[in-house]
């Protein structure tokens, strides 16, 4: 079965600046795909390739086996970041919009939000402005789902309900390509794809990625203690609850750099959010980021 | 493409805003043009002096309204009714022709005074005997003379509304005004500090509009500059003032604009700038009398070309400054709302997010 | 530093018009701790932050806060002006809180060029991307040395590698004894906070660390690979479905805290029923 969207060797330049470098995507029906990466990375660069809104500088994007057009985007469903509703319009005036325009039927409205049909969209709380976002790019079946961090502000159980509605699209054949900030998303994503500086860095599950990296846990006593000698010993240290971790580093340094400070430390598996962070950095490593 | 048209009529009809300047720009327009926008002048007021006033108040009939006849009075008191406004001709008997003196500043109401002088001398009737004609203020009935006065208060409001109003808002839009709300300023401080600067440079524009208007332009500044330096400075409390209240009722630059062009365009077409108000028909005229810009004009008109003293000038410096003290304190309060904790804030919980939202789960 | 060892607030209940942003809420914010404030979009965080940092009176209750001088405060809009510079803003932060001028840019200089932020000093901060810019916001919330700290959403919308740079700033105050109260709808946010508060429509669902919000955590919580037929009390996770059994004690996954606070979400919307 041919993929819905493939990104073949894509690059795209603005002027002396390259967002996007070499960059090889493919999103197969049924699979939900998560494209994680620092702002600046080129996720909104690409995406906006994929959607035909902007041209490669080298390399092909393929939407349903064919470059991007309008008859592309009638089987295309997509949620942007900014919902791309009608504030000053009711819920079910947008989804009639929409409905119009792709030629579907006005969209029966799902269970959850027909109660706030004739409400202003600029009204409703966040969540259900974001179901209505889902409602109007599911609304004529598309083939193929891009949205741009769908679950962006909203409660960790609106988020899973949300996230029930892009699975049961994906069971039933679409494919989902999805941006995020949320690393506990990740593990909702059957493929990743992390992007730094506009190439792809990693891919993989989210265990696949993190693989075999740890990180250091520090116990103190005394965080802030810790804390200010873990930095004057040039180390990276985050806070983590009523601890400090340390990603990548020697249990040995660490504990020189506490001296005789009463703590426990101990290695531990990295998280995501920590193998990610150093994947970017060492892509940084050839260049400034934004 | 039809689905285009929907969704826009759909958002039209709820932009109140929009809504009201599409309707109620034209029909103002209509009402202006109808009845205000004329330069004809039906009527001149006269005042006569000298022991023949009274003859002479029998002798000049329409459109010459005779509206103070002073007998015992001589040409010093005739000139002083001009200088202050009170009629647009006298006439003073005693000498051994009666003169006549025409308010140069009243430029239509002048040449319209010019004019029916000549017709009744043509056909015979008003004086018996030739008067001397003289034109005070604005001997060449220059159209300059009298606009530029008129144009210091426009600037005026100008910068004081539109761009007051403008700056305002820019804080509510970018979020910081919550900041300050929390920085250990006082109201007064964020108050003054937002105003001063435009308060500075409509100072500067109005000197420029002053130079060149003399320098160049040659129109006279006959009167008391402190006179004048009050005025404006009270016209501008009352336009800044506006300004502010007008950003505290606007969410954005967009709707504040709209609503400063809304209290503009009635000043500059019906505050007597460019029609006369006694031309305005008396149905419409009312409307000026509420209008800032209307008593600046007088007092701009009356320092600049006639040396009005501040005397006669008291109602439009009452005017004003209740006015302004009205505004300011409005825009005060309205200002300190939002940057006091005390009391509630309208627009519910978040900043640019969230909104009021009915009870229940949230998604 | 002088005052009460804690900062906080007792028994906050604020409403606007018929709408109760906050019941009953009530916040200590230890100093020299962090403490998170967790919830969806209108769950009453930014009311509550507004109560602690002096910008909101409540109708009920009580705050403890420091002066105005001695307290600090990011916004959901980021308080930053996008039309002057990087500096001038923190110029402008440092002279409102009555910093002498020098002693703002040396500890400014030290901030941004931590955050990474040194190359865009002269920048318009409109023109700096969400995450430089929320590290800006954060660096002037902070400038001051204030013994509070209230931050609400530094991290929404924020990439994760500049969301590090942020929580660098974070512990940092913290580190300096300053109580840091933040606001976030990630639960990554809410494990790095010492405590934790869960807000949901303006109730508190569970309130302490990680570890005893999870430990409170009522039922149990099984793991499915199909579809309840019921999904009032079940949720997705991860291609699984998670299901909760108020009153079983038949558990056969662990919860972490992204579960409990779910749990507690359905917990207090089947408690409404």
């Amino acid at each position: 079965m041919s993929p819905l969207a493939q990104c073949a060797g894509v690059t795209r330049r603005f002027g002396q600046f390259t967002a996007v470098s070499d960059v090889d995507l493919v999103v197969e029906p049924g699979e939900i795909v998560g494209l994680l990466g620092a702002n600046g990375a080129g996720k909104t660069t690409l995406i906006r390739m994929l959607l035909g809104l902007i041209g490669t500088s080298e390399g092909e994007v393929r939407l349903f086996g064919e470059p991007p057009s309008r008859r592309t985007r009638g089987r295309l469903g997509y949620v942007p970041q900014g919902l791309g509703l009608y504030d000053d319009l009711t819920l079910a005036e947008n989804l009639a919009f929409t409905a119009a325009i792709f030629g579907s039927d006005p969209a029966a409205l799902p269970a959850e939000i027909r109660p706030y049909a004739k409400d202003l969209v600029g009204r409703l709380p966040l969540g259900v402005q974001r179901r209505t976002a889902f409602a109007q790019a599911l609304s004529h079946h598309p083939d193929l789902l891009i949205l741009d961090e769908p679950t962006s502000g909203v409660d960790p159980l609106g988020r899973a309900r949300l996230w029930e509605t892009i699975a049961e699209a994906a069971d039933a054949g679409a494919g989902v390509l999805v941006t995020t900030h949320y690393m506990e998303e990740a593990g909702e994503c059957g493929r990743l794809v992390i992007m730094a500086d506009g190439a792809v860095v990693a891919e993989g599950t989210a265990d696949q990625i993190v693989g075999a990296s740890q990180s250091v846990l520090v116990q103190a006593r005394s965080w802030s203690s810790a804390f200010e000698a873990l930095e004057d010993a040039g180390l990276q240290v985050a806070l983590a609850g009523r601890g400090l971790r340390i990603p990548g580093a020697d249990p040995a340094r660490v504990l020189r750099a506490l001296g005789d400070r009463p703590a426990t430390v101990r290695q531990v598996p990295a998280t995501l959010e920590e193998r990610f962070f150093e994947l970017v950095q060492q892509g940084s490593a050839t260049g400034a980021t934004a | 493409m039809w689905a285009m048209i929907v969704k826009e009529f759909r958002q039209v009809r709820r932009d109140r805003r929009t809504l009201a300047m599409m309707i109620v720009l034209p029909v103002l327009l209509l009402v202006v043009l109808g009845y205000a926008a004329s330069f004809d002048v039906k009527t001149i007021t006269v005042a006569a002096s000298g022991p023949q006033a009274a003859i002479v108040s029998r002798q000049l009939k329409a459109p010459f309204d005779i509206t103070v006849t002073a007998p015992g009075q001589g040409r010093a008191w005739a000139q002083n009714q001009l200088r202050d406004g009170k009629v647009e001709m006298a006439v003073v008997t005693g000498g051994s022709k009666p003169e006549v003196l025409i308010d140069g500043s009243q430029l239509f109401a002048a040449r319209a005074a010019l004019a029916a002088l000549a017709a009744l001398a043509h056909n015979g009737g008003g004086l018996p005997v030739t008067p001397n004609v003289t034109v005070l203020y604005n001997p060449g009935l220059t159209t300059s003379d009298i606009m530029i006065p008129g144009l210091c208060g426009v600037v005026l409001v100008f910068v004081g509304t539109i761009i007051t109003s403008l700056g305002v808002v820019r804080e509510r839009q970018s979020g910081t005004l919550e900041q300050l709300a929390v920085m250990p300023l006082r109201p007064a401080d964020v108050f003054l500090g937002k105003i001063v600067p435009y308060f500075l440079v409509a100072t500067v524009d109005l000197a420029i509009v002053l130079g060149v208007g003399i320098a160049i332009f040659g129109v006279p500044f006959r009167g008391s500059p402190a006179v004048f330096a009050l005025g404006a400075l009270l016209f501008l409390f009352v336009t800044l003032g506006f300004g502010v209240l007008i950003s505290s009722v606007s969410q954005n630059q967009g709707q504040a604009i709209q609503l400063a062009m809304m209290t503009l365009l009635p000043q500059i077409l019906l505050s007597g700038l460019i029609f006369p108000l006694t031309s305005i028909a008396a149905g419409v005229r009312w409307i000026a009398y509420f209008l800032p810009l209307t008593y600046f004009n007088q007092i701009a008109r009356g320092v600049m070309l006639r040396a009005e003293p501040i005397g006669p000038l008291w109602q439009s410096f009452v005017f004003l400054g209740l006015l302004g003290v009205l505004v300011v304190t409005g825009a005060t309060l309205r200002f300190r709302g939002y940057l006091a904790p005390a009391g509630r804030e309208h627009g519910g919980p978040g900043g640019n997010k969230a909104v009021a939202h009915p009870q229940g789960a949230s998604a | 530093m002088t005052g009460p060892a804690q900062w906080g607030a007792s028994g906050i209940f604020v409403a606007y018009g018929k709408t109760v942003a906050l019941a009953d809420v009530s916040l200590s914010a230890p100093a020299g701790q962090v403490t998170a404030v967790v919830g969806g979009d209108g769950a009453g965080k930014t009311t509550l932050l507004r109560c602690l940092a002096g910008a909101l009176a409540p109708d009920r209750g009580s705050v403890r806060r420091p002066p105005k001088e001695r307290a600090g405060y990011l916004p959901a809009s980021s308080g930053i002006y996008p039309d002057l510079t990087v500096t001038e803003n923190l110029d402008f932060r440092a002279t409102g809180y009555g910093m002498s001028r020098a002693d703002a840019r040396e500890r400014a200089a030290a901030y941004l060029d931590r955050a990474g932020l040194a190359a865009a000093a002269d920048r318009l901060a409109g023109q700096l991307s969400g995450g430089m810019r929320q590290k800006l916001a954060v660096i002037a919330a902070m400038l001051h040395q204030p013994e509070l700290l209230v931050l609400d959403e530094p991290t929404t919308g924020v990439d994760p590698v500049s969301r590090s740079g942020l929580w660098w700033l974070i512990a940092h105050a913290a580190a300096q004894g300053c109580a840091v109260v933040l606001a976030t709808t990630y639960l990554d946010d809410a494990e790095r906070a010492a405590s934790v508060l869960v807000l949901d429509a303006g109730i508190a669902l569970a309130s302490g660390t990680g570890e005893q919000i999870v430990a409170a955590m009522p039922g149990a919580l099984r793991e499915e690979t199909a579809r309840p037929a019921d999904t009032t009390r079940a949720w997705r996770r991860g291609g699984r479905w998670r299901v909760w059994d108020p009153a079983g004690d038949a558990a056969s996954v662990r919860p972490d805290l992204q579960d409990a606070v779910t749990v507690a979400a359905l917990a207090a919307a089947a408690g409404q029923r």
